[in-house]
């Protein structure tokens, strides 16, 4: 289970660093942060679980998004 | 392959691994066992120690409280210095609350019913006239939010009162605490409003709960704790029999409500901004 689980977290990592539109980015990178909170439920450290969930997919999702909506959605190479 | 984008690529490839390498092969090559000494007085004088059965809680309100308060210093200048940016990138209008400014900017353009008598609340519901050209902001997304909201506040509550007996405390509470008033916050529509999305309710808590977070440890050090002790952030009632966790749970209570109300204010101010951009 905790191989499964790093090893979504890997996939979704690459794709996070890797799509264009930074939207999916921020969205990949939420769905990271909810993994390793169960990550870390199993792994018995349910502290850390409920703040990375909070932390990681709530408030710094809406840190990024907002972010996005003052830039630009789209990468572009410089 | 002579492009230069892909030999930076390759490059930046080469240091990930490096650096992973680096910082794993010791893990692996090392051979000594783990250090358990403190594992094990934590796990024999922990509970008997601060009262927590929570030994997380017990360790980082009852044996580093000072630490914790460092901690709270640094995520208030974090969030002082992202509204401070905000405010500075974005006009004066954060500055002087992101009510204010909105109200007038939105009093002046095509007018609703609602903004007769809008105080400095804000209601981050899309306007109807805007709903054609922005798709995704549906209302499922507000009432989704709003029911939701009030269930996220309470379950942050009960994390914050609870650390010391179930997985928490006041950061963690804190953090969902303010998920749950940016929820209010996106789901309030003209007929709801709350007084949670103020800037000055927000700001006022932070800062009554800062002031309480310097208070309450100073008042260890005019009582005598047990085995004599005194000073700054030593527990004046470890020695009642009633609530042996209490000082843990009122340092809780504190730190959750500075925590939740700064990082409410700031997702709060952040998503003002977004609604004008």
């Amino acid at each position: 289970m905790t191989v499964i689980l790093l090893l979504l977290i890997l996939i979704l990592a690459v794709y996070m660093l890797c799509s264009r539109d930074l939207l999916h980015g921020i969205i990949a990178l939420s769905a990271i942060s909810l993994l390793s909170a169960l990550l870390f439920y199993l792994l018995h450290a349910p502290d850390v679980a409920i703040t990375e969930a909070a932390v990681g997919a709530g408030v710094s999702t809406v840190v990024f998004v907002w972010a996005i909506r003052l830039t630009e959605r789209k990468d572009c190479d410089v | 392959m002579s492009n230069p984008t892909s030999w930076r690529v390759r490059l930046q490839i080469l240091g990930a691994c490096v650096a992973v390498t680096v910082v794993l092969l010791p893990l692996f090559l090392m051979d000594n066992d783990w250090p358990v000494a403190g594992r094990d007085y934590l796990e024999a004088r922990g509970r008997e120690d601060t009262g927590a059965i929570n030994l997380v809680s017990a360790i980082y309100l009852g044996y580093r409280a000072f630490d914790t308060l460092g901690e709270t210093i640094v995520l208030l200048v974090a969030v002082s210095g992202t509204i401070g940016i905000a405010a500075r990138a974005g006009g004066a209008g954060l500055a002087m609350g992101y009510g204010a400014s909105d109200n007038s900017a939105r009093r002046s353009g095509a007018g609703a019913v609602r903004d007769q008598k809008m105080g400095d609340g804000e209601i981050f519901a899309l306007p109807d006239e805007k709903r054609k050209t922005h798709a995704l902001r549906t209302h499922l997304l507000e009432v989704v939010t709003g029911k939701l909201g009030p269930v996220v506040l309470v379950f942050g509550l009960y994390v914050m009162l609870y650390g010391h007996l179930s997985p928490g405390g006041g950061f963690q509470g804190g953090v969902v605490i303010a998920s749950g008033i940016v929820f209010l916050a996106l789901g309030s529509r003209a007929d709801s409003r709350t007084g949670l999305n103020k800037a000055s309710t927000l700001a006022c808590i932070e800062a009554a709960a800062f002031l309480l977070l310097i208070l309450v440890p100073l008042s260890g050090m005019f009582f005598v704790g047990p085995n004599g002790t005194r000073g700054f952030f030593a527990n004046p009632i470890a020695e009642l029999d009633v609530l042996p966790a209490g000082f843990i749970i009122l340092l809780n209570a504190v730190i959750g409500l500075k925590v939740g109300a700064g990082i409410g204010f700031m997702c709060v101010a952040m998503l003002g901004k977004e609604e004008k951009a």
